[in-house]
């Protein structure tokens, strides 16, 4: 079941980012190819129809990057408000689904498309910087990538940046569902609910480094440069409350779709 | 398996303070249809929704063939809500689909047959539908559905009394005779040859329960003229 309903969500959200990302990349290559960002150089002489185009073009790549990053928060915040919570959740709450199968397939599909924006943002960067031998500077790069991190570093890098994507998304569902439970202002209710697990979680986070502070100060502090090994048990310790948060929103998003949906 | 399909113990759902459904206990057997009748705000909607587990009862309990509502009594209840649920995007192609795919009761041939009936077109996108075609097609996803309950919420409101007659067709056509349907309407005079027994909700009490049958030999009334007497303003 849980397969069926990553493919309806895939589906109905695919329609709105496919179109968008491919505009992205376009406007990526138009910028490309009439190199707007180089008409500034040579002087005053241009300041004509080129300059305009140029200057056009630049804007609506930006607009559409503004739109990537706003559509990706925007859908995945309407596609678990609107369509468990809304008209949709008569269907979807009826279907024979476990409301945690829900949240799953919501947080994975709200999860590719935040990688996928990310993505497609970094590859209209790599199109318009388009410089020679770009796959010798993603060997520096890897190079550098494992100077700093390991080769430990493969995994607990996007290990990490997954774990506390999959957690702010599923405190955003927690504050979505906290403010269903209110029987009026249930919008104003949302944000308050967003603000105060913010604030929660932000406390938490604090405590658990509470002991932890002072190797931590040291860290920061000695001059030399850290050892991947440092580096990575400091990102497992961060991973630490941001799993156990994590895991605590999931919880109280299913409790509260289990036992106190309220569609009205 | 109970005898009975639905089961209500003690059922209460307040909003507020308001009790919307106040200390329900109902019986309804397998095989019949039902109609839920009361007047505006009387709890007819909220009892559907509470059997559907779309509201969380503030006490009492509810049994769909012995089953608390869950994922094994969403297989076997159909649903008709009195709003639209349709995903807009959708073609009605797409929308049998999402429905052959999760319920393992529906008869995707029955669903084609019966748009054909109808003149609606499987490509049409369902955001170009009116609200009383929209309708329409949901009921022939409820009613191609092989359930053992259907729970139907207004069905005829917001057709045409055209369309109505074929709506009623489509729903005495479409079900299997153990199966039970409970249609929920204060049209009473339209729905009143095919009902079989009657629930009168008033300020969400059941004030009567009968065979249609037991209100005609002891009042010597129809259901309609029965319903006017009690709802009188």
């Amino acid at each position: 079941m849980l397969g069926k309903l990553l493919k309806y969500e895939f589906k109905a959200t695919a329609r709105l980012f496919l179109p968008l990302y491919l505009a992205l990349l376009a406007f990526a290559l138009i910028n490309r190819f009439i190199s707007p960002f180089k008409v500034f150089e040579p002087s005053t002489a241009l300041l004509d129809l080129q300059m305009l185009i140029s200057l056009l073009s630049i804007f609506i790549y930006f607009a559409l990057i503004v739109g990537v990053i706003a559509m990706t928060v925007i859908i995945m915040i309407r596609r678990f408000y609107t369509s468990l919570l809304g008209d949709e959740g008569y269907l979807m709450f009826t279907l024979p689904v476990k409301p945690w199968q829900h949240i799953v397939s919501k947080l994975i599909t709200a999860m590719a498309w935040t990688t996928l924006s990310f993505l497609v943002t970094v590859g209209s960067i790599v199109i318009i910087a388009g410089e020679p031998g770009l796959a010798v500077q993603l060997k520096e790069f890897i190079v550098a990538f494992q100077e700093i991190f390991g080769v430990a570093g493969y995994y607990i890098l996007p290990g990490y940046a997954l774990a506390a994507m999959a957690s702010n998304i599923l405190m955003i569902y927690a504050a979505i569902a906290l403010g269903h439970l209110f029987s009026k202002q249930k919008l104003i209710a949302t944000f308050a609910m967003y603000c105060v697990l913010y604030i929660v979680s932000q406390l938490l986070i604090i405590l658990i480094f509470v002991p932890f502070v002072l190797p931590f100060m040291r860290f920061l502090i000695n001059p030399a440069t850290p050892a991947p090994g440092q580096i990575n048990s400091l990102l497992l310790l961060f991973l630490l409350p941001i799993v156990i948060l994590g895991a605590g929103y999931f919880i109280l998003t299913n409790m509260i779709l289990k036992f106190k949906l309220n569609l009205e | 398996m109970s005898n009975y399909i639905l089961e209500c113990k003690d059922l209460t759902k307040t909003f507020g303070r308001v009790k919307a459904i106040d200390n329900v206990t109902l019986s309804i057997p397998q095989g019949c249809i039902v109609g839920l009748l009361g007047p505006n705000a009387s709890g007819k909607t909220t009892l559907i929704k509470l059997c559907n587990e779309l509201l969380t009862p503030t006490s009492g309990e509810i049994y769909i063939a012995g089953l608390k509502p869950g994922v094994e009594t969403k297989k076997l209840v159909s649903y008709l809500p009195e709003r639209t649920y349709l995903n807009d995007w959708m073609k009605v192609a797409d929308i049998i689909n999402f429905f052959s795919d999760f319920y393992a009761d529906f008869n995707k041939e029955k669903a084609y047959d019966m748009l054909k009936r109808l003149n609606l077109n499987p490509g049409d996108r369902l955001k170009t539908m009116s609200k009383g075609t929209k309708e329409k097609i949901q009921l022939i996803l409820v009613m191609s559905r092989e359930a053992r309950l259907y729970l139907l919420d207004e069905p005829i409101g917001g057709v045409d009394p055209a369309a109505r007659d074929y709506i009623l067709q489509t729903i005495l056509g479409n079900y299997d005779q153990s199966a039970t349907i409970i249609i929920s309407t204060h049209l009473i005079s339209d729905i009143e040859t095919i009902l079989e027994h009657v629930i009168f909700l008033k300020e969400g009490r059941v004030v009567l329960y009968k065979t249609v049958d037991e209100i005609r030999e002891e009042s010597g009334k129809s259901v309609d003229s029965l319903f006017r007497e009690v709802f009188k303003c």
